[in-house]
């Protein structure tokens, strides 16, 4: 299973979505408003969800805007993150 | 990518002009508090007697606070309301401008605070928009922990913070609501720092969907349940804290609850409910020991309903 893949079970999982399924969900598409359509509270989720599967803190708003665009760069930062 | 407000009814901007704030800041730097409130009295009733809009303002909350009441007890109850307001925004100047020395604050509850702080992940401070919180924060100095207050200010809000008279330094770290993620991301770093979160629990900001339905003075208005959540992800303890006027020049801080909220609720904000109850049903009672502290001036009965 690639990293993209787990993210969106996990996401789908964790976060209790619904009306989506892991497969559903496009490597591009904004996690936050439109596309996903997670919401802020969401985010203080998604913040101690990765931080447990991944053991990669997302320590402010800085990397935080650089990390939830979308599941393409949530997968790169955190692969940046274990690797460095 | 910041969440559009949609749930947002009520301004924080002042309904007097910028030239008639500095009148009362003239007042106060040559006659101080007493001569600004008697000043005060006579500009209240103008508005109370001339601006029917202003006397809408009161009526959201005094309708359900005081039902049984007629046109002319009604009457007198907007005027009270509206001086109350009037007399902490001028403590709020006085503060700024012949210091901070000159309003006393006063919070019994040190200890218990010390001790949720000594915890480490953090605390929440749940208010709401009663009394004045910018004094009653100046109470809480023994914290010796940073402090961030999650406000958001509209733009041509000309009411000044205590801090903003003689350019002193913020007293407080601001997270703007509005902000990216609704600044949930830098509320979540605070408390990781062991800080402590400001928020104010009785004003909606962004998605309405964050908000449940409560009965409050007889009637269901809606609360977001952002601070639960918060304290839910982050194991920081929610204190629900009251900042009250006590007599001319002194202030009080009430520590109306501990709320202590499990990990692992869930997407839905159903399962906030009992401890956003908990939350209402104290600042129910508040209303009723502080009648005329309550500034909330905005139908927060009448929001569409998510539950």
């Amino acid at each position: 299973m690639n990293l993209n893949e787990e993210l969106k079970k996990i996401i789908v999982k964790d976060l209790f979505l619904e009306d989506i399924t892991w497969d559903q969900i496009e490597d591009d598409a904004p996690l936050f408003g439109e596309g996903l359509g997670l919401d802020s509270l969401d985010a203080v989720e998604l913040v101690v969800i990765i931080q447990k599967h991944f053991n990669v803190e997302i320590k402010d708003m800085d990397e935080g805007r650089v990390a939830f665009q979308s599941i393409n760069s949530l997968a790169s930062f955190i692969r940046e993150r274990q690797t460095s | 990518m910041t969440e559009k407000p949609q749930a947002r009814q009520w301004t924080s901007r002042s309904i007097g002009s910028t030239f008639q704030h500095n009148i009362f800041y003239v007042l106060i730097r040559t006659g101080g508090w007493r001569l600004a409130y008697f000043i005060l009295h006579f500009v209240v009733l103008y508005y109370i007697l001339f601006r029917p809009a202003v006397r809408k303002r009161c009526s959201y909350y005094l309708s359900r606070r005081f039902p049984a009441e007629k046109s002319f007890r009604r009457l007198v109850s907007s005027y009270r309301l509206s001086l109350e307001l009037g007399k902490i925004l001028i403590d709020r100047a006085v503060v700024g401008i012949l210091g901070v020395d000159r309003i006393k604050a006063s919070f019994n509850d040190r200890e218990i605070l010390l001790d949720l702080i000594s915890e480490g992940k953090g605390v929440i401070f749940l208010m709401a928009h009663v009394g004045s919180w910018q004094v009653a924060l100046s109470a809480l100095h023994f914290l010796k922990i940073p402090v961030n207050m999650v406000i958001h200010r509209e733009e041509g809000d000309i009411d000044r913070h205590y801090f903003e008279h003689q350019s002193m330094e913020w007293p407080y770290r601001v997270i703007d609501p509005e902000g990216f993620l609704g600044g949930t991301l830098e509320m979540m770093e605070a408390l990781k720092k062991g800080e402590a979160l400001c928020i104010m629990g009785d004003r909606i900001f962004g998605n309405l969907k964050n908000a449940l339905g409560v009965r409050f003075l007889g009637e269901n208005a809606l609360f977001p349940f952002s601070a639960m959540k918060i304290a839910s992800t982050s194991g920081a303890p929610v204190v629900v804290l009251f900042p009250y006027k006590a007599g001319a020049t002194g202030y009080g801080l009430k520590l109306a609850k501990v709320i202590r909220v499990p990990a692992g609720q869930g997407r839905s904000g159903e399962q906030f409910l009992p401890y956003l109850e908990e939350y209402v049903r104290a600042l129910e009672k508040f209303t009723m020991e502080y009648p005329f502290q309550f500034f909330n001036f905005y139908d927060m009965w009448k929001t569409p309903y998510v539950n």
